[in-house]
């Protein structure tokens, strides 16, 4: 009899990038890496455990953005363009490596994973949401949404149109692509604001997650602390909180498993280690060198000097590190239940793109964690969150406290002296937005498309991504012109449908440019 | 058994600190000391989600031709208007437009007087109160330099409810609101003291939770080291920001001390030409030729010798040639 459960959750998002009036885009890399490096390696592995029949659960957000880039035919005929280029190199490297065999058998690793990429991204006719969508509809994933353009909830409560505005574009969005109505969300940066939760419960989704602290300093105080979620007062819409001791195991450097020295090393990258003719096809066309994957070292130790990878070595790692993190929580269920008298839910939520592009070995470990659980235990239970609340209906209602994962826990990570400017042009644009809608409740034709628009630009330039990237402090020029861009452009049409004078063609131009969303409606906003 | 006696004492005196709400007023910190741009301190909760989060968004910028703008952000948008935010815990910010009319309007009020005013914020307590402008349980003022248009405000009031305005202190005290924010309510930096009936629960038993909560495990045998971290981190400063140093982190941070590095490695480019047609192989291994015949391979160079054999057969089989070049790397360091 299982004593106790364990949600696992991976958020995946990248920002909307796509730039169709550019040839080469350097930063839509971002979206290709993770392709390659994470979803095709989770889609892997799902396809592996239902064929195998394996019973097992995960929770995983798909931000729309991210479905959106995955959905988009420019964007999949450049990753295939993408993929097709590291092919090349991965059979050049071949040929290069040839007196040095250790290396070459790492070529060959990448090239067959390379194929393998390519070879799903067709099978799943380039779009890979509709996989996910397969391991949903087959009972094994429960996918949740997140805000239309990951905006920081936090930081827009006092344009709460703003917020709402996300969770509806990102609700219908959802049904667009997976066929039903989403049950839960992913708060973007799991920033959570006392009271946004009736933004939620309004769009129909009944729980979110929640940073550790969200929940142990709600009032009144949590009994099961974040080992049962709650329901907020007022409107019942269920919070399940992160369990930190299972999240430092793989996120922590002490005691974090991808730090471990026989693991790949992410830094080195032949894009930056090889001879610069040779390796200029496959770098920036500007020839700024930038990683292509094709990494041969393990992390080895703390000095520079790297050994090369041993994929044996790394594999047995993951297996071994997968049988810890499952005895770790078998012990803090035993303990769990032992106190509580009643069973404990462990909420684990993680990056998804740590899994792979950061963590080489993370989708293997994650593999290895689920047949553990599977076949060599009966204590733990995998779960997902709406499968918890049906079994364990009954919960404690308090109100979380305002939280995220971010830095430091709460929002200094998107309020600081580099990005605190954006707040106000941003709250500026939600009210004039929340104006436009009112003015015009029946807009058609060519004032309908400017306001659809409008409401697109504002909601990208909300896009926490951008305030993140200027909060790191380096290259952070892309996030401040893509900032600028939307709300100029947002402004610009503000202005256009107040003077009634549409600029058509420049309406055509920026449709072009940002076209996310086809199906968006400027009456959410209000 | 001492580690959750002593997160006892910390809740009870979080506890305690949450019951008398005291509220020390600290002297305003001026802007330019607080905000720094780069955050990623280690050891700080979301630490490495930062560090993980930035390699999503890994690459270096090429260089892009500067776009001409139509024209910039507007520096404000006509309104007068101030808004206020929760940081965390502590802090607050606030962000404010006056516009050019108002303030000729206070100049032709004030006259002389005008110049010898002072720009200041008033922070307002008003804490499960309807603010009605004369009601607040208190209120501190910062004043703020005369440009600016945005400040952090340091409340060390967790869990309380704040209002600002901006406005101007006159000469003689009295102080005189241009704009009223909206009300924001800083979280607790620590759990409530408010428990529920139904859901009782003793004070020991919530103690083990929360601390577990926070990855202060009591099951996992190879957290020692966290653990040990985590108590120093609990029992010296902010509860909710338990974090770790980085050790051997995996995230290269910047390197410290002297850098002076040299890499040098070798490649060896084999390349010839035969008759287009022609059969060729090196080391055995079969090639392929370019349309005008021409070749060129291109090897990592390891050191010692490397036996190098080409052979063309021309494609009738009918003749031969082979040339085998031999080379040698010997690497000295030093």
């Amino acid at each position: 009899m299982h004593k106790g459960y364990l949600c696992i959750v991976l958020h995946s998002h990248l920002p909307y990038v796509r730039h169709p009036e550019h040839e080469d885009f350097l930063e839509e890399d971002w979206l290709y890496e993770a392709i390659t490096e994470t979803y095709i390696p989770l889609i892997g592995m799902f396809e592996r455990l239902i064929s195998e029949r394996v019973d097992f659960r995960l929770t995983m957000s798909l931000t729309p953005t991210l479905v959106s880039m995955l959905a988009d035919p420019l964007l999949q005929e450049r990753y295939l363009k993408h993929i097709n280029k590291l092919i090349e190199l991965a059979h050049k490297e071949i040929e290069r490596t040839a007196w040095q065999s250790h290396f070459q058998s790492l070529a060959i690793m990448y090239l067959n994973q390379f194929y393998k990429a390519r070879e799903t991204f067709e099978r799943y006719h380039r779009n890979l949401a509709l996989a996910f969508k397969d391991f949903q509809d087959a009972g094994r994933l429960e996918i949740v949404t997140c805000g239309a353009t990951h905006g920081y909830f936090p930081l827009l409560d006092v344009c709460r149109e703003s917020v709402r505005a996300q969770v509806k574009v990102a609700v219908s969005h959802y049904e667009g692509v997976f066929g039903r109505k989403p049950r839960g969300i992913w708060l973007p940066e799991c920033g959570y604001h006392p009271g946004q939760d009736e933004i939620l419960k309004e769009c129909g989704i009944r729980y979110f997650f929640t940073d550790s602290h969200g929940v142990l300093h709600g009032t009144p105080r949590p009994k099961y602390g974040v080992f049962a979620p709650v329901y907020c007062k007022g409107t019942g819409v269920a919070s399940f909180a992160r369990d930190l001791e299972s999240s430092k195991q793989v996120w922590s450097s002490i005691e974090g498993y991808p730090g471990d020295y026989n693991y790949r090393e992410f830094y080195r990258d032949i894009g930056f280690d090889l001879e610069y003719e040779y390796i200029k096809p496959y770098i920036h066309p500007d020839g700024i060198r930038i990683n292509t994957g094709i990494k041969y070292y393990r992390i080895t130790g703390t000095s520079n000097h790297k050994d090369p990878y041993a994929p044996d070595w790394a594999r047995e790692k993951a297996a071994e590190h997968a049988g810890n993190f499952m005895f770790n929580r078998q012990q803090q269920i035993n303990y769990l239940y032992g106190i509580m008298q009643k069973k404990p839910l462990i909420v684990s939520p993680y990056d998804t793109e740590l899994y792979g592009h950061w963590w080489y070995e993370g989708p293997m470990w994650l593999e290895f964690l689920i047949r553990k659980i599977a076949f060599d235990q009966n204590e733990i239970r995998l779960i997902t969150p709406s499968e918890y609340l049906v079994e364990n209906p009954r919960n404690q209602v308090i109100t979380p406290s305002l939280s995220s994962w971010g830095w430091k826990g709460y929002s200094e990570m998107w309020l600081q002296g580099s990005n605190d400017w954006i707040y106000r042009h941003l709250h500026a644009g939600c009210l004039r937005m929340t104006e436009l809608a009112k003015t015009f409740p029946e807009a058609t034709g060519i004032l309908k498309r400017a306001l659809n628009q409008a409401l697109r630009e504002l909601l990208l330039a909300e896009s926490s991504d951008w305030a993140f990237i200027m909060g790191t402090g380096t290259h952070t020029g892309y996030a401040v012109q893509r900032t600028k861009d939307h709300l100029l452009r947002f402004l610009r049409l503000y202005e256009d449908i107040k003077a009634n004078s549409i600029d058509e063609e420049w309406l055509a131009q920026i449709e072009y440019k940002d076209a996310i969303f086809p199906a968006i409606d400027y009456r959410v906003h209000t | 058994m001492a580690l959750m006696r002593k997160l006892k004492e910390k809740l009870k005196t979080i506890i305690n600190k949450g019951k008398k709400a005291r509220i020390s007023l600290k002297q305003p910190v001026r802007k330019q000391d607080v905000c720094k741009t780069v955050p990623a301190q280690e050891g700080v909760l979301g630490y490495q989600e930062t560090a993980v989060g930035t390699t999503k968004f890994s690459h270096p910028e090429p260089p892009r031709f500067k776009r001409t703008m139509h024209h910039e952000l507007p520096t404000g948008y006509g309104q007068d208007k101030i808004i206020l935010q929760v940081r965390d815990p502590w802090w607050l910010h606030s962000y404010w437009e006056v516009t050019q009319g108002t303030w000729e309007r206070l100049k032709q009020e004030l006259q002389d007087t005008f110049c010898r005013v002072k720009k200041v914020i008033r922070v307002y307590d008003v804490s499960q109160i309807s603010f009605n402008g004369r009601n607040a349980h208190r209120y501190f003022d910062i004043e703020v330099h005369p440009e600016a248009s945005n400040w952090y405000i340091d409340t060390a009031g967790p869990g309380r409810t704040w209002c600002v305005d901006y406005g101007l202190r006159l000469p003689n005290g009295e102080f005189i609101t241009i704009v009223r924010s909206n009300t924001v309510m800083t979280p607790l930096d620590g759990p409530s003291c408010i428990t529920d009936e139904e859901w009782m629960i003793p004070e020991e038993m919530f103690a083990k939770l929360y601390g577990m909560g926070f990855g202060l495990g009591q099951s996992s045998p190879v957290g020692k080291a966290w653990q040990e971290r985590v108590k120093k981190a609990l029992f010296s400063g902010v509860l909710a920001s338990p974090g770790i140093t980085s050790v051997s982190s995996p995230v290269r941070g910047v390197p410290k001390g002297r850098t002076f590095w040299l890499v040098v490695d070798c490649e060896l480019i084999v390349y010839g030409a035969t008759e287009p047609d022609a059969k060729l192989t090196v080391q055995g291994k079969s090639i392929k030729l370019r349309r005008d015949g021409t070749f060129t391979l291109r090897f990592a160079l390891p050191d010692g010798k490397q036996v190098i054999p080409v052979k063309a057969v021309s494609a009738d089989n009918e003749e031969e040639r082979s040339i085998t070049p031999t080379v040698t790397r010997e690497t000295k360091i030093g």
